[in-house]
């Protein structure tokens, strides 16, 4: 049982001259905190944009919670996913309380118990004293938490996040993985989480992929991965190994 | 219902905490209105409703000198000037004041005008009097003279101007030659048979000329003046600008990623867009009749004229209704096309000056040559501004503005579509 399954997936964007995916296969079992690794251009934000149902793929198959990705499923996919992009997607002239009644109205959440969740996660995420400010008025941290609640209000089954703790200083970053981690166990999510900051990926996630130039180039669990390389004393090296030391555009 | 309802609410209280946006939506106009109103208002009114001082140079001290002055003077339209500094005003110094553009008109009387008029119409009672078999007794100059009153214009003065006057002086020296006439033959008959003459009257107008109002009630005093153009065609104007916030908002929601998680949850994207539309219509709306009791209220206090609103109000509404769609559809369009807030603003505000200039905003698309009236034909705000003169200067009702309505409706129609079409495209 797979919370996402990708097997053989090819996607060249219009006028592009090289394909951003090409033949990339993965899965990843339920339950799991999984992260797909990968340099810039490696395909992270394509292969994230076809699972969410953004973007249609030239060819290939996209499962999630074993339901195709196709637009007889669209929609179910969207209830099952939530989304925490790497931009803080909120509206910034607006308090943190009127973001998340807005995106819960959305999802079709209203009334008390959507003011009740949302007092849950601003406490859990250290934000009640602050739910009535403008967001613009918020710190990168605070943003970030902000952010990442708006995902989580429709109690989705699986959590894609983009650099959820890009720009965050240490404490909202702590806090942030360890809400991840346990939300993952109290709740039974499925994370898949994306990042640049390999150590804490290795120290977050059960499983990870990584992946480039459109293809996978390795998987499994962090721990494993570097026990394979012996040369190797942390994820970042084995990601090195595999990626090289050129920098990507 | 639920997404359309907090979607309106999301755009209420994103407006009310952007004073800026306040400001341009509702400040801006406010005082563009009353700017424009009391700017045009000169331009705007009638020769009628201004005076002029007229400089007359009588050399004539007669009767039709009399006439002349008394008719320009009875017109309301004239103050006439034949002194200056104590002293009857003579020709050089009139043509010399006229051209240096002290007085906008000078009328010279020559000497002997009126005893050239009494000649002529002598001649023809004598004349007709021959013809029935009766002495011509009334004395006639030997030589028939050929006199002009001449007039002096302002060389910046208007055509309009010049023909009106014209007109007028033309209707004087008319008036005078047939009083003469009629005196005449009056006197020539009492001659012969006095009691005749007593009742003897002759009505010289069989057929009058009388003003009726086309529309279906009575009124006829509408006078399109700068309130009535202003008003309603700035108020278009600032609903069309409508543009810069939508569009702003679209771009800044595509940027901030916003727009992604909207279209991340299930559910149509309609419902939250057709939120959006409603909530900037109504501002539109808003708009129109805040602009409309600036009319009414405000503009008569600067000493204009009030704003008339015909006598339905359903149409108005339904215009102003269409316009808010077509303006809102518009800053859609522009939201969606292009990727920069900088691009998007630009033109967007570019667009809506150059528009309303080509659609009878600025002055009257009647002033405008032929080409930029076909032109200016086929621009909403020309259809909006169309619609609602039809309303409130010719007091029609839904059946006369259906058409612009129509117009608005498709147009705000096809450019859904277009924003649409380029959507799906980014998104594949």
């Amino acid at each position: 049982m797979f919370s996402i399954s990708v097997q053989d997936l090819h996607k060249t964007y219009p006028g592009a001259l090289e394909p951003s995916v090409s033949g990339l296969s993965f899965s990843f079992p339920r339950g799991i905190i999984a992260g797909l690794l990968g340099p810039n251009g490696a395909g992270k934000t394509t292969t994230i944009s076809i699972l969410c149902g953004l973007v249609r793929a030239d060819s290939g198959k996209v499962q999630v919670f074993d339901l195709a990705q196709d637009v007889a499923h669209r929609e179910a996919i969207k209830r099952l996913i939530g989304i925490v992009p790497q931009q803080i997607a909120l509206f910034p002239q607006l308090t943190a309380v009127e973001n998340l009644v807005y995106f819960g109205n959305l999802y079709g959440l209203k009334g008390k118990p959507l003011r009740d969740k949302i007092d849950e996660f601003l406490l859990r995420f250290g934000l009640e004293k602050n739910g009535h400010k403008e967001v613009y008025k918020f710190s990168g941290g605070m943003k970030r938490r902000t952010n990442i609640i708006a995902a989580l209000l429709h109690d989705p089954q699986l959590l894609i996040l983009d650099e959820p703790t890009a720009g965050v200083d240490v404490q909202s970053r702590n806090l942030i993985l360890q809400f991840l981690k346990d939300y993952n166990q109290q709740q039974g999510v499925s994370i898949l989480y994306t990042s640049h900051l390999l150590e804490e990926a290795q120290s977050l996630c059960h499983e990870v992929a990584v992946i480039d130039v459109g293809r996978l180039v390795l998987q499994g669990q962090p721990s494993q991965l570097i026990q394979q390389h012996p040369e190797c004393r942390n994820l970042e090296d084995v990601f090195l190994h595999y990626t090289g030391l050129a920098v990507r555009d | 219902m639920l997404r359309l309802l907090a979607t309106i609410r999301k755009e209420w209280l994103l407006l009310i905490r952007d004073r800026g946006g306040l400001a341009l939506l509702f400040l801006m106009p406010l005082v563009l209105i009353t700017v424009m109103a009391l700017i045009e208002d000169a331009p705007f009114r009638d020769y009628q409703e201004l005076k002029f001082d007229v400089l007359t140079v009588d050399n004539d001290h007669g009767r039709l000198a009399r006439y002349i002055k008394e008719g320009l003077e009875h017109s309301g339209q004239f103050n006439l000037v034949d002194t200056l500094a104590g002293q009857a005003v003579t020709e050089a110094a009139a043509k010399k004041l006229v051209n240096e553009g002290d007085y906008k008109i000078c009328i010279v009387i020559p000497r002997g005008a009126t005893a050239a008029i009494v000649s002529n119409a002598n001649r023809i009672v004598n004349d007709l009097s021959k013809r029935m078999g009766l002495p011509a007794v009334a004395p006639v100059k030997s030589r028939n003279d050929s006199l002009d009153v001449t007039i002096y214009f302002d060389p910046a003065a208007k055509k309009a101007f010049k023909s009106s006057i014209h007109q007028a002086l033309d209707n004087f020296l008319t008036q005078v030659e047939t009083d003469l006439l009629l005196e005449r033959i009056k006197q020539q008959l009492r001659s012969r048979e006095a009691e005749a003459a007593d009742t003897f009257a002759i009505q010289l107008k069989a057929v009058g000329l009388r003003e009726q109002a086309t529309g279906p009630t009575k009124q006829i005093d509408i006078i399109y003046n700068s309130v009535q153009h202003n008003v309603p065609a700035w108020s278009i104007f600032a609903m069309f600008f409508i543009v810069i916030p939508i569009a702003g908002n679209m771009i800044r929601e595509r940027e901030d990623g916003s727009l992604l998680r909207i279209k991340l949850i299930p559910g149509s994207y309609l419902a939250m867009l057709t939120g959006k539309m409603l909530f900037f219509m109504s501002i539109c709306v808003v708009q129109f009749y805040l602009m409309i009791l600036v009319g009414i209220y405000l503009l008569p206090l600067l000493h204009l004229p009030r704003l008339s609103l015909g006598h339905t109000y359903l149409p108005a509404f339904v215009v102003a209704l269409c316009i808010g769609l077509a303006a809102t559809a518009y800053g859609i369009l522009v939201g969606t096309v292009f990727k920069t807030p900088n691009q998007a603003l630009s033109f967007g505000a570019i667009s809506i000056v150059i528009l309303s200039a080509i659609g009878g905003i600025w002055v009257p698309l009647e002033v405008m040559p032929p080409t930029m009236q076909f032109i200016g034909h086929l621009t909403p705000l020309n259809w909006g501004l169309e619609a609602i003169n039809d309303i409130y200067l010719r007091n029609g009702g839904l059946q006369q503005v259906w058409a612009n309505a129509a117009k608005l409706m498709a147009l705000c129609g096809v450019m859904l579509f277009i924003a649409a079409r380029v959507e799906k495209k980014r998104m594949g």
